[in-house]
């Protein structure tokens, strides 16, 4: 009788490399890692390549902005794998591992992005993607209040915020600051932080901010300017069978901060979670203020 | 109120975003610089969206007036950047 080569591979270690077995015996999906979304073009035609040849000639788009190969047959894993170093393809994670960092692009081309969210999210990824943690750990950054990258459905979202200041020389008493306040406002049944005041001059109120800055966008003549810029820390965020939105935890921090405070969210979740545990979970058997003492 | 005459007018009650700004974004061009158009637009989001994206093509807006639920834009073409 013929003896066949079995080819045995620790599926366990094959998950920090980004390759994750299918539904399909033998077959094997590949996760890459593009860091907040951002690849350069020229990278491309090489997923085109390796999909057409050791794939079935399609790309997944991932949920955290990653480009995934499936039906890699488990004898090409070690050639693609190659394949995707050479070609300065980073892969991907999953399993107890920090993930990819999701981003929107930020101020770098979005008209409404007050912080280059892209080129953090690369710096960050340099330093933190990859790490062993007790069940997962997903960082988000986000350029203003749309949101678009979920910094509160992550187990860290980073949500970039601008306080607001008004040069009254340069105001035309146009009122479109306050009517914009107003109706944002008013959506989430807040007061307006911006009313208009004497001599059609509009007056603001610090304490009902709350720093979305569609004043400073929507102002003709740019009356309105960014007094002070910086980041609002989400903590402990999830999806899955049990949603729970990340806590506020600091508001208008620099990006020092950002580093220190992800490097500190990573250790005190290694530290308090059981394994298995996600950091949100571990937040709701500690309480919320236990964990934010130990991260800032 | 402005006391300022415009050297054209653009009446774009009700042109949607973003064909609004693309309409004055051409008027702009015909125009010499430092001249003064004078836009009229919707409430709503042209207003809020067309002022902020003639400002990023460079030009100057010297009044935005509500008058009933139009907006009323005089804008000074600068220098073609």
């Amino acid at each position: 009788m013929k003896k066949s080569t079995k080819i045995t591979l620790d599926l366990s270690g094959l998950k920090k490399g980004g390759i994750l077995k299918q539904r399909q015996k033998d077959y094997f999906i590949l996760r890459t890692r593009i860091p907040g979304g951002y690849l350069k073009a020229e990278k491309l035609p090489k997923f085109m390549q390796l999909a057409k040849r050791y794939g079935r000639g399609y790309i997944h788009l991932s949920t955290r902005q990653c480009i995934e190969i499936p039906w890699i047959h488990i004898r090409n894993l070690e050639k693609v794998k190659q394949e995707l170093k050479k070609a300065g393809i980073l892969t991907g994670a999953c399993g107890p591992r920090s993930r990819n960092i999701v981003a929107c692009p930020g101020s770098s081309v979005c008209r409404f992005g007050l912080s280059d969210t892209e080129k953090l999210a690369l710096k960050l990824d340099k330093k933190f993607f990859g790490i062993d943690v007790p069940k997962k750990f997903k960082i988000g950054l986000t350029g203003c209040l749309n949101s678009c990258a979920k910094p509160q459905e992550n187990d860290l979202g980073f949500l970039t915020q601008a306080q607001p200041q008004v040069n009254l020389d340069l105001c035309t008493g146009c009122t479109l600051c306050a009517k914009v306040c107003k109706e944002i406002c008013s959506r989430g049944r807040r007061e307006p932080a911006i009313i208009m005041g004497e001599n059609k001059r509009p007056v603001y109120k610090k304490e009902l901010c709350f720093f979305e800055g569609d004043c400073i966008r929507v102002c003709p003549v740019d009356a309105w300017s960014i007094k002070q810029l910086g980041y609002s820390v989400f903590l402990g965020g999830k999806v899955g069978r049990f949603p729970m939105f990340g806590y506020r935890i600091a508001e208008f921090v620099g990006e020092e901060e950002v580093f220190k405070i992800t490097r500190k969210a990573i250790e005190v979740y290694n530290k308090i979670a059981n394994k298995g545990e996600r950091l949100g979970e571990a937040i709701e058997r500690l309480g919320i203020e236990e964990v934010k003492r130990q991260v800032l | 109120m402005s006391q300022i005459k415009p050297d054209q007018i653009l009446d774009l009650k009700g042109v949607p975003c973003p064909l609004n700004f693309v309409k004055t974004k051409l008027k702009l061009e015909e125009m010499q610089t430092g001249e003064i158009l004078e836009v009229i637009l919707d409430d709503g989001d042209p207003i809020k969206n067309v002022s902020g994206s003639i400002k990023e093509e460079g030009h100057q807006i010297l009044e935005a007036e509500q008058i009933g639920s139009h907006w009323k834009l005089i804008v000074k073409k600068n220098q073609e950047s």
